[in-house]
């Protein structure tokens, strides 16, 4: 029963149920985030059936585990021990595919041009005899059932990849500043990102001006176990290989310094520090803290509003202050200008940094996958090209130095799907038979 | 220049579209003729568009909305035109064109020019990755366009079943037809007669048969489609195209994002939907296995994969965005 086809496909139709629901429900969200998008017992049942993160959760393993025990069923109870049926005499008009035709000649001949012209075509001939009567068995493509097996075989291989990955791998995100060197997690390399660069083209579309990136690069200096540094260039599609690690180009950034002064003096202890968007200050000895919300490459200088242009002309930054967690507002800052926060405190973003992000991955299972992927390729175009055929072919010779040929043939998938070639098999004989005659 | 091939191509498949639904009811040999020259027309244009955009902005142009529903419109074309001149299908033709059209115009209205593409599409991932998939689709919509014309077949079939027993037991059974030894297919290309192929058609729609040498107009229309056995088949070897390339499609597409994004697979919406395409279609080709499932059943599946399809290739674009939707 679990190695059967519709049980299978039953597993395969809930996989996919699954899947689908990833698609449509979107995933790692904050909680919040589905009971604004949908109405509260929904979003209730996405979060406690675990829905904001389908693919790693139980049903979905589940589910895939199912599938993959289903099918190493399978293929151990149906697939692997299924032979080819032995070689017996049919009864020609009895089969769905057949077809009788006179060729000259005796029967040695006759047989000879007809096993002649399955040979020429790929059959392996067999010849066996029944009580006196004999029979040529052609054959096509036996070992094309391998497909089924090199199929099952390849999914599993995939699977043993991702596993290995699971087991083995490792991968997260890490920002650089420029000037400034990270060593990347667990390994031995130290990465200095000596300079961000990017590439933007303005570009007029008819829905208007769409300022493209082009190009997003970093260069590095790479140091690793030996200590040695070499200047390396990373940029998207383009990875580096760090001692089995690949590093890539993943997003860039505007990091930011800030000057503060309370009365007129500057705060030294703040201004040291570098603020990525999304970090915020808290002011001494206040309630109040300013976030570094969002940079702004460029403001448009008749509306003093953010323009669509990400490169950088005439920056500004985004600020919201708070009190006690409450914001209070939010303003747009340019650069080398200040915002007053009450009670003597003056912020001014004074400098700003990019940042380049990285993606990093270590995975072991890649060789694994790509081998898995080949044969599932194979496997597909095997079992969908190459069908397996049997001719049964029985020569009586008639009065008159003719014979007549009976033909039936048979495949691992039926009938129907041979019929255009039996077809054309058989005129092919009829013609190629008669023309040795003559 | 690539204006006008495009709109070419389109007048084209609407022309051919209509000469071909024409032809499916009139069985007129010259309005086959006309509607399969139209298409093979429009569909060099395409390519021909394609190839004349390429060569002027050296701008590979699939990477939006428009270039891909037209690569599309052209694939699925193709791989129509050479089932239609291998098998005889042309009836099957306006179906097929007018969906083409259809994509094709709503894939002009997503003309936004031209563009260099950003950074994460300047691979030569994308030019292999691109073709494979929308080619399967294309090969998808044959084999859904097959599908329709099997349920169509099979509705006839019952319908006629049923008109049949009634009038069997208004007069007592007299009424009962045999099973005559009709010509049933005029797309039969066979010079000769086959076992097979009588039987095939006898066997699959009986009613119809009877209704058809009865004198039934519509009976006699419906007989002259291929048998339902052929029509499975069809689809079957049009699904046999379009799942090796939606699986080299998908590879790719991990292969790419593998040296994109780091990781070859990042459960993106529109992996995930086209694994869920993948996944109907695997099915498919399992039950295909079983003579119980083969005909009705997996045409109804493969009606229900072109959905997943079109959804996968549309609906996560405009409905979800994600790595992979054009618009960001
Ligand atoms: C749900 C688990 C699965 C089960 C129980 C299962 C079972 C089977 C069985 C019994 C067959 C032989 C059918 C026959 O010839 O009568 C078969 C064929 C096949 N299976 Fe699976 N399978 C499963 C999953 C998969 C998956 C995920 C793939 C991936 C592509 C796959 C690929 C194939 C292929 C290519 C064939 C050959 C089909 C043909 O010759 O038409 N199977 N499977």
């Amino acid at each position: 029963m679990f190695g059967n086809v519709p049980f299978g496909v039953s597993l395969l139709a809930v996989w996919g149920v699954l899947t689908l629901i990833g698609v449509v429900v979107t995933q790692n969200q904050p909680p919040g985030a589905y009971f604004t998008s949908y109405p509260a017992p929904i979003a209730r049942a996405i979060l406690r059936m675990n829905f904001d993160d389908i693919y790693h959760s139980v049903w979905y393993l589940t589910s895939v585990g199912l599938v993959l025990l289903s099918m190493i069923t399978a293929t151990f109870t149906k697939v692997i021990p299924r032979r080819l049926p032995p070689y017996r005499p049919v009864k020609i008009d009895a089969m769905p595919l057949h077809a009788t035709i006179a060729v000259p000649g005796n029967e040695a001949t006759v047989r000879a041009r007809v096993e002649e012209f399955f040979v020429k075509r790929g059959f392996r001939i067999r010849r066996r005899d029944f009580e006196g009567t004999e029979w040529s068995f052609a054959d096509r493509w036996n070992w094309a059932r391998i497909g089924v097996l090199v199929n099952h075989a390849a999914i599993l291989i995939i699977a043993a990849g991702a596993i290995l990955y699971w087991m083995r791998g490792f991968s997260g995100e890490t920002a650089i500043v420029t000037g400034q060197a990270t060593q990347i997690p667990r390994t031995n390399t130290i990465v200095k990102l000596d300079r961000f660069s990017y590439t933007i083209q303005p570009t007029m579309t008819k829905s208007g001006m769409v300022y493209q990136p082009i190009d997003y690069v970093s260069h590095v200096t790479v140091t690793g176990p030996n200590g040695v540094p070499r200047p390396m260039v990373v940029r998207v599609n383009h990875p580096i290989d760090i001692g089995g690690t690949l590093l890539y180009q993943a997003s860039y950034g505007f990091g930011m310094q800030f000057a503060v002064t309370h009365d007129g003096k500057t705060v030294s202890s703040l201004a040291r520090r570098l603020l990525v968007e999304g970090d915020s200050l808290q002011i001494p000895g206040t309630s109040r803290s300013v976030a570094y919300q969002q940079f702004v490459p460029t403001v448009d200088p008749r509306t003093h509003m953010p323009s669509a242009d990400p490169r950088v002309n005439d920056p500004a930054v985004i600020l919201t202050v708070a009190d006690s967690g409450t914001p209070l507002g939010q303003a747009l800052v340019p650069l080398r200008t200040w915002l007053d926060l009450g009670a003597g405190w003056r912020i001014e973003p004074a400098r700003y940094v990019m940042y380049s992000g990285f993606q990093y991955t270590y995975d072991p299972g890649v060789p694994l996958v790509a081998a898995g992927a080949v044969l599932l390729l194979a496997g597909l175009i095997i079992s969908f090209y190459f069908l397996p055929a049997r001719f049964h072919v029985r020569v009586d010779a008639e009065e008159g130095g003719a014979c007549r040929v009976g033909l039936a043939a048979t495949t691992v998938k039926g009938y129907d799907i041979f019929e255009t070639q039996f077809r054309d098999l058989v005129s092919g004989l009829r013609t190629e038979a008669g023309k040795g005659a003559s | 220049m690539d204006v006008v091939l495009m709109k070419f191509a389109l007048i084209a498949y609407a022309i051919g579209a209509v000469v071909l639904f024409i032809y499916f009811f009139s069985r007129e040999d010259w309005l086959r003729n006309f509607g399969a020259t139209l298409a093979v027309a429009g569909c060099a244009a395409q390519f021909a568009q394609l190839a004349a955009r390429y060569q002027e902005t050296h701008i590979w142009p699939l990477l939006n909305l428009y270039g891909s529903l037209s690569l599309f419109s052209a694939m699925s074309v193709a791989i129509f035109i050479f089932f239609a001149f291998r098998y005889r299908l042309w009836f099957a033709g306006g179906l097929l064109l007018a969906i083409a059209a259809i994509f094709l115009a709503y894939g002009i209205t997503w003309d936004e020019g031209v563009m260099p593409p950003v950074p994460s599409l300047q691979s030569y991932w994308a030019k292999i990755h691109v073709p494979l998939v929308v080619s399967s689709y294309g090969a998808f919509l044959v084999a859904f366009v097959f599908s329709i014309i099997y349920l169509v077949k099979d509705y006839g079939e019952r319908r006629f079943a049923k008109r049949r027993i009634v009038t069997s037991t208004a007069s007592g059974g007299a009424a009962e037809a045999t099973l005559p030894g009709v010509p049933l297919s005029k797309f039969d290309p066979a010079p000769e007669t086959f076992a097979a192929e009588s039987a095939a058609s006898l066997r699959d729609t009986p009613a119809l048969a009877a209704a058809a040498e009865g004198g039934d107009v519509v009976a006699g229309w419906f007989a002259t489609l291929p048998s339902l056995a052929q029509l499975d088949v069809l689809v079957y070897r049009a699904v046999a195209i379009g799942l090796p390339l939606l699986t080299l499609g998908i590879v790719t597409g991990a292969a790419w994002a593998h040296e994109a994004w780091g990781r070859y697979w990042q459960w993106d919406p529109k992996e995930t939907a086209a694994l869920t395409s993948w996944i109907v279609y695997a099915a498919y080709m399992h039950l295909h296995t079983r003579n119980a499932w083969r005909g009705l059943r997996c045409s109804w599946l493969n009606v229900l994969g072109f959905f997943v399809i079109l959804f996968t290739y549309l609906g996560v674009n405009i409905w979800i965005s994600g790595l992979h939707s054009y618009k960001a």
